[in-house]
């Protein structure tokens, strides 16, 4: 592609060989993890004999993909430029992508002086997000696997069922305010809550068989409203969607 | 001697205890699978940096600085959301935290996804109609979502490798506006679904998304983005214990 270098062809040579290398085995790699990653829950689907058929799981992968569909591709279109292709392989298997890798990557990137966009940021992000990833392997090792496992253990059952009960409506609290505040889109959020609110205490109780898929009404609903009610002052530059 | 297997009871498809079968061994092998993926991408990727460095005017000292500004500066978001995953165990059980929430996922998505997994089946996850069943459909749900962002990656990457420009080029607006309208109204319907489940509900929710406003606005005003990673972390620990307390009184 580049062929306007000055470099000397060692050079090129050196990063085409870096390329194929991180491009070769990054697949490999990720396909690895997206295999091991399903395996799992599918042993446990059709192993373990509990009665769950074919079509629970096609039903709530629908109702997933509905919701989420649309991120799953514009989020790594979003964050290519960023992360350049190389990291790209290890951020979407690593995850924690927005609080994590890529504040690690940009700070090794001040750190060495490198320019964005020059091949030693493109390094210096790669090297940088496998320093994170030992810190981040090793510290749920210990604090989740180990420390939260025994804690599991010791912690009053009262305690437990309160965690297993409430800790969902907590972290979509917290979610929610979350998403509204890094995305700066007040027009989109009142038309957001507006439609949820609706789906919710209007329409779920009139037609309660519609709860599968309240969630793709929801998104459905909203972005049509945002799309056609858009600001005149459209927002110039897509910018990587996360959440802080 | 020939009896036992027939006296065996078969797996009950109504029991609540999720522990039981989210400790399973094969999901504990899984989750060492993963991790042993990633160690040995970052040795590969690690190597490969190493060998093109010296043609990027790269040196073994910016390498290391390189490395170590990474390291250092993952520690507090690790923690972070190693507290979260910690709130989570005892919902989804260690294994699959390990591998949604600390790695490929994120608490978001996929607790939405387990919740939205679980609806479809008529079931709410935490009381008594999430069993082993919904357990099992909903970690499904998680890992197939995580399985889809890997999938798009192995796709777009090399197709934005080769024409980049094409593809970016999509329209701007609607790239700015769409996904982020997805997004709100995913986790704005997620969120109201919580609330008529019970009082108890309403106050978790509103302690929680306070107190992540509270933090937020703090990071912004003094400066402090630990704040920011730590939010949702301090939000669910302060709202489960507002919960606690309220279950109690």
């Amino acid at each position: 592609m580049s062929s306007i270098t000055s470099a000397p062809t060692t050079n090129n040579t050196a990063m085409a060989d870096f390329n194929r290398t991180t491009s070769r085995w990054g697949q490999i790699t990720m396909i690895a993890g997206l295999l091991i990653s399903v395996a799992g829950p599918l042993y446990l689907v059709f192993a373990t004999g509990l009665d769950i058929g074919p079509a629970q799981l096609w039903i709530a992968f629908a109702a997933v993909a509905a919701t989420f569909g649309i991120i799953w591709i514009v989020e790594p279109l979003t964050y290519y430029p960023i992360l350049g292709p190389a990291a790209m392989y290890q951020a979407f298997m690593i995850g924690n992508i927005s609080n994590k890798l890529l504040p690690a990557a940009l700070i090794a990137q001040t750190n060495i002086g490198a320019k964005p966009g020059s091949k030693r940021a493109e390094l210096a992000a790669v090297v940088a997000i496998c320093g994170a990833a030992v810190v981040h392997l090793i510290s749920l090792a210990i604090f989740v696997g180990l420390l939260g496992s025994w804690l599991i253990s010791v912690i009053p059952p009262s305690v437990l069922l309160v965690t297993r009960l409430y800790v969902l409506p907590t972290v979509l609290g917290a979610v929610l305010v979350q998403a509204i505040v890094s995305m700066k889109q007040p027009r989109t959020t009142v038309f957001a809550l507006l439609v949820s609110a609706v789906v919710v205490f209007v329409v779920l109780p009139l037609v309660p068989s519609l709860a599968m898929v309240s969630t793709a009404i929801a998104v459905l609903g909203t972005i049509l409203l945002a799309w056609f009610f858009r600001g005149k002052s459209t927002i110039a530059e897509a910018k990587p969607i996360h959440i802080e | 001697m020939h009896q036992p297997l027939a006296l065996q009871p078969l797996a009950p498809n109504d029991s609540t205890d999720i522990l039981a079968i989210a400790n399973n061994p094969v999901l504990w092998i899984c989750v060492a699978g993963v991790f042993g993926v990633i160690i040995i991408q970052s040795v590969i990727f690690m190597k490969a940096a190493r060998r093109a460095a010296p043609s990027a005017d790269m040196s073994a000292q910016d390498i290391k600085t390189s490395f170590r500004s990474g390291a250092v500066s993952a520690i507090g978001p690790s923690l972070a959301v190693s507290l979260v995953a910690i709130a989570l165990l005892g919902l989804f059980g260690a294994p699959a935290v390990l591998s949604r929430i600390g790695l490929i996922g994120s608490a978001a998505y996929d607790v939405s996804a387990a919740g939205i997994a679980a609806g479809s089946m008529g079931a709410k996850l935490g009381d008594a109609s999430y069993t082993q069943s919904v357990f099992a459909v909903a970690f499904f749900a998680m890992s197939i979502g995580g399985a889809m962002w890997m999938l798009a990656t192995l796709i777009l990457t090399p197709l934005l490798r080769k024409g980049d420009a094409k593809i970016r080029s999509v329209n701007p607006a609607a790239m700015a506006i769409v996904p982020a309208a997805a997004l709100i109204g995913a986790f704005s319907c997620l969120g109201l679904t919580e609330l008529p489940k019970s009082g108890i509900h309403v106050l978790s929710f509103v302690v929680s998304a306070a107190v992540m406003g509270t933090c937020l606005l703090l990071a912004k005003k003094l400066g402090k983005s630990w704040l920011r990673e730590w939010g949702l972390g301090i939000s669910i620990v302060i709202g489960l214990g507002a919960a606690y307390l309220a279950v109690g009184a």
